[in-house]
């Protein structure tokens, strides 16, 4: 009973991730591979328009950069996120070099560092989201 | 037993065409960018004219179709975003669009026309059709 075999079929839809970062070619860069591995992906260049996104429609997982130019930065949409409660799973990022100048993420999310190497990041999200990090295996 | 994951035609087959679409309005970006990929195509997405510029000066990126809102906060309009292409890159088509129902009509024209509705295809058949299109769209 306890070696009952288990078999995972792939969902049906494809989790969506919002990735949230206001280099345009980073973003575009790392949202294509996102989709090139099933993922349906949205993109935001700013804190106001994810907060957008986040309160219409459903979200799986928000990628986003810490440090956004503008009113509101990542940490805000991560918190906001995490007071909302629900499965949205959440994976930050930044650029910045000193160590002290990343906040404290108090359980907010997975921290990974600029510059990252895409695969990286494909594979964090496909771990979290427990989905197949090839598209047609 | 496993999902029919066939895919008859190569990849490398399917003729890609690439649009840009440069649209302030998020909600409104994410619903034309996701209704021409499901229609088969590559897109990109930019925020303003700024970031569209960025992203057709990118080496790595290559753009058929620019399909850019009018109004827009920044620098540069969609007018001004137009000009520029056809000085830095005459061979980029450009839609403008202002309105939202207007964006909706242009993307479910371009999606009609499709690469994915027409198989088999030839990479000029679908190119000739999205040229008509951006034609038509210019004209309109």
């Amino acid at each position: 009973m306890g070696d009952a075999s288990v078999t995972a079929f792939p969902r049906r839809t494809p989790p969506t991730i919002l990735v949230v970062e206001d280099n345009v070619l980073t973003r575009s860069a790392i949202s294509d591979e996102l989709r090139a591995h099933g993922f349906k992906v949205l993109e935001a260049s700013s804190a106001d328009d994810a907060l957008m996104v986040l309160d219409t429609m459903r979200i799986d997982l928000v990628f986003v950069d810490i440090h956004l130019p503008g009113s509101g930065d990542g940490l805000d949409v991560a918190r906001h996120v995490h007071a909302r409660g629900g499965p949205t799973q959440m994976i930050l990022t930044s650029g910045v070099s000193d160590a002290s100048a990343i906040p404290d993420l108090d359980d907010l999310g997975v921290f990974i560092r600029k510059p990252y190497l895409i695969t990286r990041v494909i594979t964090l999200v496909s771990y979290s989201l427990n989905w197949p990090d090839t598209p047609s295996a | 037993m496993s999902p029919a994951a066939t895919n008859l035609t190569p990849q490398s087959d399917i003729p890609q065409q690439t649009i840009l679409i440069v649209e302030d309005e998020v909600l409104v970006r994410l619903v034309i960018a996701d209704y021409l990929r499901e229609c088969g195509y590559k897109v990109h997405e930019a925020v303003n004219a700024a970031e569209a510029v960025a992203m057709l000066q990118a080496p790595e990126v290559s753009i058929d179709i620019v399909f850019s809102d009018v109004q827009m906060p920044g620098d540069m309009d969609g007018f001004g975003l137009a000009r520029w292409i056809r000085g830095n890159k005459p061979g980029v088509q450009v839609i403008l669009t202002s309105g939202v129902e207007r964006s909706a009509d242009i993307a479910a024209t371009l999606c009609e026309a499709g690469p994915l509705l027409e198989k088999p295809y030839s990479s000029q058949g679908v190119v000739d059709r999205i040229k008509q299109l951006v034609a038509k769209g210019q004209r309109s």
